[in-house]
Formats: C-alpha cells, sequence, structure tokens
C-alpha cells in the first residue's frame, strides 16, 4: 500500500473539516496543516505495509495520542476488512470534533470515536477491548512500557504498533529514541515480529516496532 | 489561622529576599498571620527544612526547570505526625520571593475558600495556551501565589508523590503539570484549582490582561501582587532590587 485512497466521500469529508478549522478555529489550523504533511503520511503507510506484510488481522483497534488521526482510520479501514472498531486516546480537547469531522463517514457509522484521557495516568476500564494498540506519537511521551504495566490487568497480550523519532528539535519530544532497538528495550516488546526505520521526507528518522 | 509561605532554594536568592518579603507581608497584611520559609538553609524559628525525598526523581540532564519542592508545601501542617500543627481552618497564602505587593493581602484571606486559588496568567492569550496545550507549552498558570485551606492542597500532594518518575519526565514545568491536572482550559470555571480574578496580580515582564493591558515593566499599584518570574532577562534580579524601594 503505497497511497490513500482519496474518495469522493473522504474529499468532501476533509473539506469540511479544512474549511470548520480554518474558519471557526484558525488557531488550530496551522496543527492541522502539521498533521496532514509528507512525512505524517509516509509514516503511517508504513505501518500498514508492514501489518499487510505480517498478515495481521486487527478487530478492535486503540491509537494512542493519535492526533486528528486522519490518515490512519481510513488506512486502517480500507486495509483491513477485519476491523470492528477503532478508538483514538487523546489529551488535546480541540482534537475531538475536528477528527470526528476529518472521519465523519466512520464515526456516523459508530467505527471511530475519539475520548480524551491521559493514557500514562490513567487507566482503561476493565472491560477495555482491544485486541491492537498503535502509538505513532512516542517521542512526545513517557516510555510505553508504563502504559503497559498500568493496563496489565485489563489487557489479554495485545498487539503493539510503535513509531518514534530522533527528531529532538521539538520541546514536547521528550522521548527521542536513536533506534528501534531503545524503542523495544523503554516499551519492554519480548516477541518482535517487525523492526525497522525510515528516513522520512523532513530527514528525521523514524522507528517502528510491532510485536507483543 | 492565616499563613504566609515563601519558599527559598539554592544561591539565586539569599536571605536578604526571604527577609524583604517578610517586611512587605508585615506592612501590607492587615490581619493576623504567621511568617513561614521553607529552605535549603533553616536557622529561624520560622524556617522550615525543606524535605528531599523528592529529589531522587528529578533529572537535571533534562534541563527542566521544575519547582517540584513547592509541593512539600502541600503536605506540611496537614500530615497528623507532623511536628509543625495547624488548626483545621488555617488558611496558607504562598508568595515567591520575587514579588512586591501593592495592596493589603487581608484580600487573599478574604476569598471564597471552597477551591485552591492560584494565579492565572491572563496576559496569556487562552487561544495561544488552547493551541500549545499538547506540547507542553504555554501553561495559563503561574505557581508565584498559591492560596489554600488546610487539606484542601494534599492531592496534588499525593498525586506528585506517587507519579514523581513520570510527572518530572513528562511536564517542564510545575505550572505545566498543574496545568495538565489541576485545571481545565476549556472550562476555567471546572478545574480543582481556580485563578485569581483578572487585574489581582500581573507580570512585570508580560503585562496584566491580554489583550487590552499589556505593557510589560509598568508598575500597577492598583492590583495585589506584581511578578518578576517568566523572565528572560539576566539582570532580572538587580531589577526586582530597584523596584523594593518604589
Amino acid at each position: 500500500m503505497e497511497y490513500l485512497k482519496f474518495t469522493p466521500r473522504l474529499a468532501r469529508d476533509w473539506k469540511n473539516a479544512l474549511s470548520h478549522s480554518s474558519k471557526s478555529e484558525p488557531y488550530i489550523f496551522k496543527r492541522v496543516m502539521d498533521s496532514m504533511n509528507e512525512s505524517q503520511l509516509e509514516s503511517k503507510l508504513w505501518i500498514i505495509q508492514e501489518l499487510i506484510k505480517l498478515n495481521i488481522k486487527p478487530k478492535k483497534v486503540a491509537i494512542l495520542a493519535g492526533w486528528f488521526a486522519q490518515y490512519i482510520v481510513p488506512l486502517l479501514y480500507d486495509n483491513f476488512d477485519s476491523i470492528e472498531w477503532i478508538a483514538n486516546y487523546e489529551i488535546d480537547r480541540d482534537v475531538k470534533d475536528l477528527s470526528y469531522k476529518f472521519n465523519k463517514k466512520y464515526f456516523e457509522n459508530e467505527k471511530y470515536g475519539v475520548e480524551i484521557k491521559n493514557i500514562m495516568f490513567d487507566i482503561m476500564p476493565k472491560q477495555w477491548d482491544t485486541d491492537t494498540i498503535i502509538n505513532c506519537a512516542c517521542e512526545h511521551m513517557y516510555p510505553m512500557w508504563k502504559f503497559r504495566d498500568l493496563n496489565k490487568h485489563v489487557q489479554e497480550n495485545p498487539l503493539y504498533i510503535l513509531q518514534s523519532s530522533n527528531d529532538d528539535q521539538h520541546d514536547d519530544h521528550i522521548n527521542c529514541v536513536q533506534s528501534e532497538d531503545e524503542l523495544i528495550v523503554q516499551s519492554k516488546i519480548n516477541h518482535v515480529m517487525y523492526s525497522g526505520s525510515k528516513v522520512l521526507a523532513n530527514k528525521s528518522t523514524r522507528f517502528m516496532v510491532i510485536g507483543r | 489561622m492565616n499563613n504566609i509561605l515563601c519558599m527559598n532554594w539554592g544561591d539565586k536568592y539569599d536571605d536578604s529576599y526571604v527577609e524583604k518579603l517578610k517586611e512587605q507581608c508585615e506592612e501590607n497584611c492587615s490581619v493576623p498571620f504567621k511568617f513561614w520559609c521553607f529552605t535549603d538553609r533553616p536557622d529561624k524559628d520560622w524556617h522550615i527544612p525543606i524535605p528531599k525525598t523528592l529529589d531522587k526523581f528529578y533529572d537535571k540532564e533534562r534541563d527542566f526547570f521544575w519547582a517540584y519542592r513547592k509541593c512539600y508545601m502541600f503536605r506540611y501542617g496537614q500530615m497528623p505526625d507532623d511536628i509543625r500543627w495547624f488548626p483545621d481552618n488555617s488558611k496558607f497564602l504562598f508568595l515567591d520571593l520575587d514579588v512586591i505587593i501593592h495592596q493589603d493581602l487581608k484580600y487573599f484571606f478574604e476569598l471564597p475558600n471552597d477551591k485552591p486559588w492560584i494565579v492565572r496568567g491572563w496576559w496569556n492569550d487562552i487561544l495561544t495556551v488552547k493551541k500549545n496545550y499538547a506540547k507542553y507549552k504555554s501553561t495559563p498558570l503561574n505557581s508565584s501565589a498559591i492560596l489554600w485551606k488546610k487539606g484542601e492542597m494534599m492531592p496534588v500532594w499525593e498525586h506528585v508523590n506517587k507519579h514523581a518518575e513520570l510527572i518530572f519526565f513528562t511536564y517542564p514545568s510545575l505550572d505545566n503539570y498543574f496545568t495538565h491536572h489541576w485545571y481545565d482550559p476549556w472550562n476555567e470555571d471546572d478545574g480543582f484549582l481556580r485563578g485569581f480574578p483578572q487585574g489581582d496580580i500581573y507580570s512585570w515582564y508580560k503585562g496584566n490582561v491580554f489583550p487590552d493591558d499589556m505593557e510589560a515593566k509598568k508598575l500597577r499599584k492598583e492590583c495585589k501582587v506584581c511578578l518578576f518570574n517568566n523572565s528572560s532577562e539576566i539582570n532580572d534580579v538587580e531589577e526586582l532590587k530597584s523596584l523594593w524601594s518604589i
């Protein structure tokens, strides 16, 4: 998979989302633009490519710190018939409405939800039912072993798809790594199914680990 | 019982700053109060030694300015086995050392005490605060002045004590931590902490209220307190000293 299926329906939803952002919430418009750059799409396509190679069939997906999730949600649904539900856990309250606009098709069909939650502090509910956890923002937070430890009583060994970066130029990149191995260690992934790195269009190196 | 607290550690401020703050409080508070200083150099009966239990979680290499020592204040006087005993209705007003007091501090002790109060930096544009929230920048809160009644801030102490390593790693400042866990920039009346009203406390370097009253380095004697922190200027200490005599 080297592209996103930009269907007429997706075009309509994205146009509405961008229009709303630029008119009603101009203070977040730059962030929306940042979330849609070339590197963002590259890193999400990379996930899809590797999941297909590994023949993984995700069902219930949790995205941690997924931002507006305008790339990853349609990419997952378009490539995996197995997916039943995607949840996005974010700390930024401005994300919710706009993410629903971008992903209106999935939101309206009860296939996508956003929950405002600090995932490093707030434990997931006992009935939390997810088999695949995606975090493309590991550089923005404390090492993922903490999340795993916090939720060890509510998870049954889910698949983790983790990405991080060596790009330490940004104040909010509080946990950059220098290799995929460092990401494996700090996430305490025991069974590594895939690990690799990719130099993105913005010249930073992105690392990805898939495993349990 | 009213208490005014300050804190002094390290070598930026010598004891003269504590004495000056104490003098300012005595000149500008018309209700009875006790003055206390948490310090790493205790030698007076109103000095309280700063504990060190959180020191091991602070990573100097991250270069975050983390005023985590302030969190000890929220515990002291509230634990049953503490040597300093405060009556249940005690109120605590914390002030940074680099402040100028313009008006009677009695005002603060008479504020409604159903929630703790903290400086809401009204000089911040709330849209910038929201925009930068997830980037851990542009906090609307400033911990240079905090008001609480006995026991009220205990949940904050317990949270910091329980999650110190995670908190110190994640948030670049105490104010940022407060904003993420004890305040809600989207619903400012709903947070655990409440901001002092507009016009009470202003910043020497940043102004008073966005966007209409933002002139920096302007004394506003109609306000209660002037703050000098958040400065990127290297001579801020000298500037504060020069204004003490005004």
